[in-house]
């Protein structure tokens, strides 16, 4: 739910809950200001008359058509002089209820003490309410449209720097040297969560670039030793050496070559990782496939393995073209080499997807978990485990899906150039978020 | 041949050299730019072998300053980073050719020979060892001038052990030779076996000494002294 919605649903909702209390509020003030109202006129109306008897005047101008009660008492007067009684009944005759407000004066007019009554009906506390109750329903109405309107109009203006925040945080990448960039805002909440998230992406370039330097150097930095481990091999295999000798160097030389293997397959990852192969333009991706298979021959060859192909033709891909050799060279190279002597290998190339299927004993660990760097299904084996990595990973940056299948004793490798209806899920997050 | 080696690593270094004087080239080390810039002002060389990371500088200045001297040796970068911008970059900035750390000697020797082919002996392409003729432009091999029927591998293989006779070649280094990147891939070697078998037997059919023993443990040599 939107930000501005729940917002304006909690406020809608409190001011629901605080009318009702405020219409209570108002009602029992309005009943006792106008109670006192007509009090203070009664009262004031009972000592006119008291007065004008007072004054020996009869006072007929005030009770005449008045409901007032001009008593004597012979009771000592009562402490207070004025008493105000209140009444609430049904009227019998009107069959509805009344609301009765009496006033009773106490007066010494010469030796004779009086009572002076005077009451009157006056408004009930329900008509009040009843009165009230159209007008706040009506003022519930208005203030919701008018809370829904403005919170809308203003929007627009209150969230304008969190909405650029937004856009710029989603166009921001780690990989580009640019700093985050962010509008100033007046808003205190949003300058906060600005410096936070410059302070933030700041440090994570930061330590990105420093990890990223520590493996480029790291793994460039073997290179030198190795080369000079492997120089001084080879000119010690020149000199005077007998046959046990001659037997450890080559398992020198056979140790240094995985190494310096292992070596640059972790530099590629880390190169793919770090995205720098740019792709300029298109590649015809079956005249890739060829040149591999070419190059291959010899092995597949020498280990007697028949390979039928079939591959379409003008097959362009947007891929870097050593991405395209290094990926076809690792999926061929898997299926030559966890072959059977005489074995077969199959390889299709559609405009969708290319696979490879190759015989071969069956796996011995579940064939997702291959992906994974330095996973073998045979640990005795030569291989070092990186070369399905390298796949999974090219298939990655370049957005394609790969699957790795095994059935009826064939391995069955696919990558698909076009992911299946995910094209759009990135793109959704991202316009839900940024609409705020 | 007379080589400058411009490289900051004193023991590869000196086993490039120790290498390159068995050939009977002579070659003088440079650690850093500033001994190379002057090197090069004073003397000429047939090839330059340059590494590309150096304490004072970059190989990529080197290359500059050699363009604009007019120098006409060869280059040769020799780079720990395989980046492939690096390597277009030095190839435009007028390098000859370009290997990675980890290298063979012999490799760096075969392409050190090919620049100096190509550059110094004006295109020369016979490279001629007693009755063996290998042409470096038609990647014909002749034995005793009559035509040597081998694959391009085959070619490429011979040609190999011609240039780099008396040594012994690993299994590793014919590999990385002849299949180049994708050496990583091919996780043993007895396809470089099947290779100089069917060599060596091409070789024999054509009457021609068979030069090339197998060293055992290691790899393989073209001995001169075999008749």
């Amino acid at each position: 739910m939107k930000l501005l919605n729940k917002i304006t649903l909690w406020f809608i909702g409190i001011v629901f809950l605080v009318t009702p209390v405020t219409m209570v509020i108002s009602r029992n003030n309005i009943k006792r200001h106008l109670d006192d109202a007509e009090v203070a006129r009664m009262t004031a109306v009972n000592d006119r008359v008291a007065q004008q008897m007072m004054a020996g005047e009869k006072p007929d101008r005030y009770t005449h058509g008045r409901p007032i009660a001009i008593t004597t008492v012979a009771d000592p007067l009562p402490e207070k002089k004025v008493i105000v009684t209140k009444d609430n009944f049904v009227a019998e005759d009107l069959g509805k209820k009344e609301c009765r407000i009496t006033v009773d004066s106490w007066y010494k007019i010469g030796d004779q003490q009086y009572k002076i009554s005077s009451y009157n009906y006056v408004i009930k506390s329900e008509e009040i309410f009843r009165g009230m109750l159209s007008t706040v329903v009506w003022k519930m109405l208005l203030m919701i449209f008018a809370v829904s309107v403005t919170a809308r109009l203003l929007s627009g203006k209150i969230f304008s720097p969190l909405r650029r925040t937004m856009k710029a945080i989603h166009s921001f990448d780690l990989k580009q040297k640019n700093k985050l960039q962010l509008a100033e805002t007046s808003t205190t909440e949003f300058k906060e969560l600005n410096v936070f998230l410059t302070k933030m992406t700041d440090k994570a370039m930061e330590d990105y670039a420093a990890v990223k330097e520590f493996s480029e150097n790291a793994s460039h930095e073997l290179q030198t030793p190795l080369a000079v481990i492997r120089s001084k091999i080879e000119l010690l295999s020149e000199t005077n050496i007998d046959s046990v000798q001659a037997a450890l160097l080559g398992d020198m030389q056979n140790a240094i070559e995985k190494l310096s293997h292992i070596n640059r397959s972790l530099i590629l990852l880390t190169k793919l990782e770090n995205q720098e192969f740019k792709v300029t333009e298109s590649l015809k991706f079956c005249r890739v496939v060829k040149d591999v298979i070419a190059t291959y021959e010899d092995w597949i060859t020498m280990r007697e393995i028949a390979i039928t192909t079939n591959l379409d033709k003008n097959i362009p891909l947007n891929i870097h073209p050593a991405l395209a050799e290094m990926l076809i060279s690792n999926l061929l190279s898997n299926a030559i080499r966890h072959n059977r002597d005489g074995g077969q290998i199959k390889m299709v190339l559609t405009h969708r997807e290319l696979s490879i299927s190759n015989t071969g004993i069956p796996p011995q660990i579940p064939t997702c978990e291959l992906f994974q760097r330095f996973k073998k299904s045979n640990q005795s084996n030569d291989s070092i485990g990186l070369g399905l990595a390298i796949v999974k990973q090219i298939c990655e940056v370049n957005g394609y899906d790969v699957d790795y299948n095994y059935a009826d004793g064939w391995h069955k490798i696919q990558v698909c150039f076009y992911k299946k209806q995910t094209v759009n899920s990135d793109a959704l997050p991202v316009a839900a978020a940024v609409a705020v | 041949m007379k080589v400058l080696i411009v490289e900051d690593n004193k023991e590869l270094a000196s086993g490039i050299s120790d290498y390159l004087n068995g050939e009977k080239y002579i070659s003088e080390l440079a650690y850093d730019v500033e001994t190379a810039r002057e090197k090069l002002s004073l003397f000429t060389y047939d090839c330059i072998l340059l590494d590309i990371m150096l304490p004072d500088g970059n190989g990529m200045e080197l290359l500059n300053f050699i363009r604009q001297e007019n120098i006409s040796s060869g280059v040769l970068i020799i780079s720990a980073k395989d980046a492939l911008d690096d390597k277009v970059n030095g190839l435009e900035r007028g390098a000859d050719d370009y290997v990675t750390k980890p290298f063979h000697l012999p490799e760096l020797h075969a392409r050190l020979r090919a620049i100096y082919r190509r550059k110094k002996l004006d295109g020369n392409n016979l490279v001629v060892f007693n009755e063996i003729e290998l042409n470096t432009d038609t990647m014909e091999a002749l034995i005793n001038n009559s035509l040597l029927d081998v694959t391009r591998k085959e070619f490429d293989l011979l040609l190999y052990f011609v240039v780099n006779k008396n040594r012994v070649l690993s299994r590793q280094a014919i590999a990385a030779h002849l299949w180049g990147d994708y050496t990583d891939n091919l996780a043993n070697f007895d396809f470089v076996y099947q290779h100089v078998k069917n060599l060596r037997k091409k070789i024999s059919a054509a009457e021609g000494v068979d030069y090339i023993e197998t060293v055992y443990g290691l790899g393989y040599k073209f001995n001169t002294s075999k008749t």
